[in-house]
């Protein structure tokens, strides 16, 4: 498994080229997280799913995807749906549109009685939907092999989620959510680039 | 014009066999396992034991409905109406129709959606629960195809061709209340 440095490392690479302008799309990298990942990541198996976000890299990192499979996807434009069949990854970079397709791929391994299960990397703007309330609810009632982990930053793009909600719900007992403070901006790198 | 009536429905009942004898095949949907609308009663022939209720939640069924296929099944996913599909859109259109793009044409979760353009009469519905949205639905999605259903001879070979597709594309089937009630 990749460590904290490996994942950093990754991050400024990218934010490099980016800068340099060869990334002609939206980028949106991690940071200030890699530790709580790593220990999150430990308990994924090769052969499960996980469904992620458009801030996906370190994610698909430690799922396996080869690091430079992953870079090559992003400086093709890609960074905000990395998708990898073989290594049972999908993101979207819709607001809690991962929700529901992870339910489904849950329901199958149900229904097919394989060995693995769908983890659901999600930020705490997508906790306080509907859509997670819905998702939940039929995967906490049906039993699915599902896990939710709430990646709170306090932030939706540039709006605070306590702000905005006013006050943040209390995740249930049985989703795993950790609190970071993003290290990077919502998208790219804080700096100016000449596209 | 019965005859005609009976046809369609009895096309829909045949292609739902057809799809309930295959191994990967589920049916999801509202009433698909409790009698209650026109799409219950062409699902007569299929094993109970593939079939899942879902709660009112269309945007979440669609949803589920990729996620599964994606796992593996042929997912016939029904929508009583085509006001209430309206409702998925978000699964539909920047999920379900983008995949193979997001993916290098590497996911291709195959769904067949069933809906249905309410019928008029002998009850109207209203303009909540009677709208044809074929052709807008044609202009908005690139890569599941929509198919209208409006002749009982079309009704299998499309179900069929669809199942059997080897580019395994998702398909919007949709379906008038007028012809089956």
């Amino acid at each position: 498994m990749l460590d904290k440095n490996d994942l950093i490392n990754f991050e400024e690479e990218i934010k490099k080229i980016y800068e340099s302008g060869k990334i002609k799309a939206p980028i949106h990298l991690s940071g200030n997280n890699e530790e709580q990942l790593i220990k999150i990541f430990k308990k994924i198996k090769t052969n499960d799913w996980v469904f992620s976000t458009w801030r996906n890299h370190y994610h698909a990192l430690l799922k396996g995807i080869p690091k430079e499979w992953l870079k090559k996807e992003i400086i093709a434009g890609r960074s905000m749906g990395i998708n990898n069949i073989k290594h049972k990854f999908y993101s979207s970079a819709i607001v809690g549109g991962i929700l529901p397709i992870a339910l489904g791929t849950a329901q199958a391994i149900k229904l097919k009685k394989q060995k693995s299960m769908v983890w659901v990397f999600i930020g705490d703007m997508t906790f306080e939907t509907g859509t997670f309330h819905e998702c939940y609810k039929f995967s906490k009632n049906f039993k699915l092999p599902i896990k939710f982990v709430i990646e709170d930053n306090n932030m939706s793009t540039n709006s605070p989620t306590s702000k905005v909600w006013k006050k943040k719900s209390e995740a249930p007992k049985d989703v795993l959510k950790y609190s970071y403070k993003r290290k990077y901006p919502h998208h790219g790198t804080g700096g100016w680039v000449l596209f | 014009m019965g005859v005609v009536l009976m046809k369609y429905k009895n096309e829909l009942i045949k292609s739902m066999s057809f799809l309930g004898r295959k191994k990967d095949t589920v049916f999801i949907g509202q009433s698909v396992s409790y009698s209650g609308n026109a799409i219950y009663n062409t699902l007569a022939e299929v094993p109970l034991s593939k079939k899942i209720e879902m709660p009112v939640f269309e945007d979440v069924q669609m949803g589920i409905s990729i996620g599964m296929a994606l796992n593996g099944f042929v997912v016939i996913s029904c929508f009583p109406r085509f006001d209430f599909l309206i409702c998925a859109m978000n699964q539909l259109v920047n999920h379900l129709d983008k995949i193979r793009q997001m993916s290098r044409g590497e996911m291709k979760p195959k769904v067949l959606i069933r809906t249905s353009i309410g019928s008029k009469a002998p009850l109207d519905g209203g303009p909540q629960h009677t709208q044809n949205y074929t052709n807008e639905m044609k202009k908005i999605l690139n890569e599941v195809k929509v198919v209208f259903l409006d002749k009982p001879k079309m009704i299998f070979p499309a179900f069929k061709k669809a199942y059997e597709d080897k580019d395994s594309y998702s398909y919007l089937f949709v379906e008038h209340g007028d012809f089956y009630n």
